[in-house]
């Protein structure tokens, strides 16, 4: 590290340059310009018309906007919580069973990684495939294995709709909780865990005083990614339920609304530029409480156990 | 790691090499006999290689154009259009729906006025050319395809148990529970995709219940409400089908119906006549039948839903103007009509003339015509000019209606309630 | 870890880590199978393999639907906006992890945000911008903004690895009259190579796979992606399923295939990023 001198200020510049502007040219200005659309209404692809904090009144005292904006809200949080459920408890116990040493753990770890570099659209549609009531295999291989009776229309019936697109997302992304995990675990000192299974720690002793405690700031990271990208979330819904998250919009999330309002036509469900970007704005404004939230309380966590 | 650094420079390179490959050749291509070619959009993926071959026919006899068929995927195809004339790269001809989604088209001025490009509009049926005209007469799509909707069979199932045709409701469902007790499949439904329910079997069936065409306009000229006896009762008579669909149906999405029915394993399917293509592909069509919607009662006129489905337009702003009125003139022909009915069969043209169908299904549809009177999907015309449309809202409240969670007096107040833009 | 003693835990574990497996298996399996099958075979045998290796989808998808084409857009698409990705954040990361001023640190900061800054919100004047700049409905739309969508992470692991790099190198190179750009090109690039690398790969995967932009950026047929023409051929194909396999499998087998050859990249690269949180 050198101290930067004014002779070093044309190389600086130079170098931050590039990546600084397109960086906040094509990633964090839009997200503000967008927003400015929120204020504008009219026609056609750009909305002309200013009208203020309309959008904004209308999107919340109209039923036909509420009742979609607080549907897709609504569904995005029980969406959240499966995830997070799957991915963060169970994700978390793969990684220490994972960690163990035995043969094959190496694969493990490579193996379970795989689904995450493939397209969540692909994914979608594989499982859209499988779980077809009327070919699929998944339905064929519980009568086989006479469980015939807990055949349910998977993806077409609105209880179970947004349980089976969570299990999908999960599938895909379990994997990366388990790496994330799992380094965490390997970082931890050695000499710790055989000091405590020395003292006789068993297995739930040692996850809970000396795993947990040193993972917990994974926690945080691995929830607030998982919070993001459930929150934008758009390509399962469009994969496997279409975008007007079928059935009855019982599987429509933030991003399969703020597509279809933004970019479809009326008829399709399209609410016109100006109310795309107002739905865009109040997903930013969720995406940030809630990202603020996290922030905080693992912080806090992590001061707690500091102490 | 190199070897993979060398391997990607190398893709790159033959990336970029046959790009520029192509460039030169259409270039010095384009000196030689001036080739023109121009892009055409629809929605019907499905009809790459049967358009192709059409267009063939077109560049047989104008060699210097070629046209380029570059559908998009039905659901996204409203918006793709809609985005890409307002940024100026929409294709030269263009597949328009009817009625509004095509009129919001034509308001952002992207789109010709055809009257003086094409004036053999004026021998179009007028019902026809007014699903692609403003109300003061401006035409800006051909009229070029309508589709019926109506019951497919399986030929074989029904000899199996001696059944008839049935003409009437009652035959309908009589001829439903033999089925159902012989242990058929009777139908190859499922509301999956709420499009069908809505579009095939309201429209198409429902039709001869809820009073057809004269209903469809006291709606539309709100002299009628959707909560009216007829509509409610044309919902009923949907819900009685609902004891024939096979297990988990909720499950069943359209291509699935399609696959079932396609493969023998259903008796009946309720269809629009676009998918006589796709059975063909599926098991051939030596066993499949088909009949009208059965009257409510005998002695009825046939409301028959005969869909203005396909307009073509123009793009005002291509930049081979003079090519695309030749190809246009050329789509307004009846030579084209009769090569469009063979390729795709279930697609009937209203460019006037006389024409041979060469598919029997076809036939039978096109047969139940002439004793009928012609209707169109419920509530496309106006009642879908906004958000929530009313295509979706009936096809939401019909799903609903199958899940058990409205009656049909409920899902027809969720459709009205759902229309309080339009009052 | 020490060896669990107790037989039975070792079977348990054995167990969980083999349905674990399986589970991820299954899926590929059956989707790359199933394309190999016959339209008949896939509802007369659903679990077996195929009877032979029919050919016959992936043959359709090159032909009729100029797969090849699709396939070359992504590759440009991808080595282009990655390269560009790399090579400005490796500078930029040089210049606020190697020298100390008034705004370094805030500048990371800076960078590392947009990790988690959900650039979807921003497509409306994404896409009004392409508008304007004319690059609406071609694959410069797409680089730029998989230029703009790499950087954070490209930042995030580079500074790391440039940081680490020690600082008597540059300072001998320095005394010999090297330029600072001259020290940069010569000695800290060579020695940062598996940063780059990884960068590189780690967002090979998302941008790859990346299906939204060219959804509401893309309207041409010549100028698709894989991913959006998945979306797009899986409602074309959707009734003949060895095709619609075989358009799934086409997505996926070049990304596994980099993944299988590549994944210690992986692995290290975001497990360091895991712990480092």
């Amino acid at each position: 590290m050198i101290q930067a001198t004014k002779k070093h200020t044309r190389f600086l510049f130079m170098f931050i340059f590039p990546a600084f502007i397109i960086y906040t040219v094509f990633m964090l200005l839009p997200i503000i310009n967008s927003m400015k659309y929120s204020l504008y209404s009219g026609d056609g692809l750009v909305p002309g018309t200013f009208v203020g904090l309309d959008n904004f009144i209308r999107l919340f005292t109209e039923e036909r906007y509420y009742s979609r904006f607080w549907g897709a809200f609504g569904n995005n949080i029980k969406f959240f919580l499966i995830v997070t459920f799957i991915q963060n408890i169970l994700g978390f116990f793969m990684a220490v069973f994972i960690t163990r040493s035995f043969k094959g753990s190496g694969f493990m770890r490579k193996l379970s990684f795989l689904p995450t570099t493939l397209s969540v659209l692909v994914v979608g549609f594989i499982f859209k495939l499988i779980l077809n009531p009327y070919y699929g295999i998944f339905d064929k291989v519980l009568e086989a294995v006479g469980m015939g009776d807990f055949i349910i229309p998977w993806l077409g019936d609105p209880r179970s709709a947004l349980v089976i697109v969570s299990i999908a997302v999960s599938w895909q992304f379990f994997g990366e909780s388990v790496l994330f995990y799992s380094s965490g675990i390997d970082s931890i000192d050695e000499s710790i865990m055989e000091a405590a299974r020395i003292d006789g720690a068993n297995i739930w002793h040692e996850i809970i005083h000396i795993i947990l405690p040193s993972v917990l700031p994974i926690v945080g990271i691995v929830t607030i990614l998982i919070f993001i990208g459930d929150f934008t979330q758009f390509d399962i819904i469009f994969a496997m339920t279409g975008t007007r998250g079928d059935p009855n919009y019982s599987t429509d999330l933030f991003g399969s609304l703020f597509y279809r309002t933004a970019f479809s036509s009326a008829e399709r469900g399209g609410w016109g530029t100006g109310m795309g970007a107002t739905v865009a704005t109040m997903m930013f404004i969720t995406v940030t409480i809630g990202v603020g939230g996290f922030l905080a309380f693992f912080n806090k966590k992590k001061e707690e156990l500091g102490k | 790691m190199k070897k993979i650094a060398l391997l990607m420079s190398v893709l790159v390179a033959l990336t970029l090499l046959t790009g520029c490959q192509k460039k030169e050749e259409s270039k010095t291509a384009e000196v030689k006999v001036e080739k023109v070619k121009l892009v055409f959009t629809s929605w019907r993926t499905e009809d790459i290689e049967r358009m192709n071959r059409i267009n063939d026919e077109f560049t047989k006899a104008n060699p210097n154009i070629e046209i380029d068929f570059q559908p998009v995927k039905d659901t996204e195809y409203d918006a793709q259009l809609r985005q890409s004339l307002a940024a100026g790269v929409g294709a030269d001809i263009i597949f328009l729906r009817s009625y509004d989604s095509g009129y919001q088209i034509y308001k952002t001025e992207s789109l010709m006025d055809l009257n003086s490009v094409l004036p053999e509009l004026k021998e179009f049926p007028s019902a026809a050319v007014a699903a692609w005209a403003t109300p003061e007469g401006e035409s800006y799509g051909i009229p070029a395809a309508g589709v019926v909707h109506g019951i497919y069979y399986r030929k074989s199932i029904f000899e199996k148990y001696g059944l008839d045709v049935p003409a009437t409701w009652d035959e309908f469902i009589a001829a439903c529970d033999t089925l159902k007790a012989g242990g058929e499949t009777v139908f190859a439904q499922g509301t999956k995709d709420n499009w069908m329910l809505y579009e095939v079997m309201y429209s198409g069936l429902g039709a001869n219940f809820y009073g057809g065409e004269e209903a469809r306009q006291a709606l539309m000229n709100k002299e009628a409400r959707f909560t009216d006896d007829n509509f409610v009762l044309a919902l009923e008579k949907m819900k009685e089908l609902q004891a024939y669909f096979p297990e988990r149906y909720e499950g069943i999405d359209y291509v699935t119906m399609q696959q079932i029915f396609g493969t023998g394993n259903a008796a009946m399917f309720m269809g629009g006549s676009w998918e006589i293509g796709i059975f063909e592909d599926l098991g051939g069509l030596e066993d499949v039948g088909y009949f009208a919607p059965p009257l409510a009662k005998a002695g009825d006129t046939l409301q028959y839903c005969f869909h203005v489905d396909a307009g073509i337009a123009m793009n005002k702003n291509t930049k081979h103007m003079e090519e695309v009125k030749t190809y246009m003139k050329w789509l307004a022909s009846s030579d084209y009509a009769q090569l469009y009915m063979n390729e795709l069969p279930g697609f009937f043209s209203y460019t006037p003339g006389n024409y041979t169908l060469n598919n029997q299904l076809a036939k039978e549809m096109q047969s139940y015509v002439s004793d009928s009177v012609p209707t169109v999907r419920t509530v496309w015309e106006k009642l879908s000019a906004d958000s929530p449309s009313g295509n979706e809202l009936v096809g939401e409240a019909i799903q609903m209606m199958y899940a058990g969670t409205l009656t049909p007096a409920e899902a027809a107040k969720f459709v009205d309630d759902g229309l309080s833009w339009y009052y | 870890m020490s060896k669990s003693k107790k037989p039975i835990a070792r079977i348990a574990l054995y167990a969980l880590m083999i349905t674990y497996a399986l589970s991820i298996l299954v899926p590929l399996v059956i989707m790359i199978s199933t394309s190999f099958k016959t339209n008949a075979e896939i509802f007369n045998n659903p679990f077996g393999l195929p009877e032979s290796l029919n050919f016959d989808a992936y043959t359709t998808l090159f032909v009729i639907s100029n797969y090849g084409r699709y396939f070359m857009n992504s590759i440009g698409v991808t080595i282009i906006s990655l390269t560009v990705a790399v090579t400005v954040s490796a500078l930029a990361s040089y210049a606020i992890s190697k020298y100390q001023f008034k705004y370094s640190r805030a500048l990371y900061v800076f960078f590392v945000v947009g990790l988690i800054v959900p650039i979807k919100l921003g497509t409306i004047d994404i896409m009004i911008t392409m508008l304007n700049l004319k690059l609406f409905d071609t694959l410069w739309a797409l680089i730029i903004v998989y230029i703009a969508m790499a950087i954070p992470l490209s930042v995030f692991i580079l500074y790391d690895y440039i940081k680490m790099i020690p600082d008597e190198l540059s300072s001998a190179a320095r005394i010999d009259g090297c330029s600072e750009q001259g020290i940069f090109a010569r000695i800290i690039v060579p020695l940062v190579k598996p940063g780059l690398a990884a960068a590189g790969i780690i967002s090979f995967i998302p941008n790859w796979n990346e299906f939204w932009f060219p959804l509401v950026l893309i309207k041409s047929r010549d100028q698709f992606t894989i991913p959006l023409a998945t979306g797009q051929l899986f409602g074309q194909f959707d009734t003949k399923l060895n095709l619609v396999f075989a358009v799934l499998s086409l997505a996926s087998i070049p990304v596994i295939i980099i993944y299988l050859l590549l994944s210690n990249y992986f692995v290290k690269g975001l497990s360091a990023g895991a712990v480092k949180g």
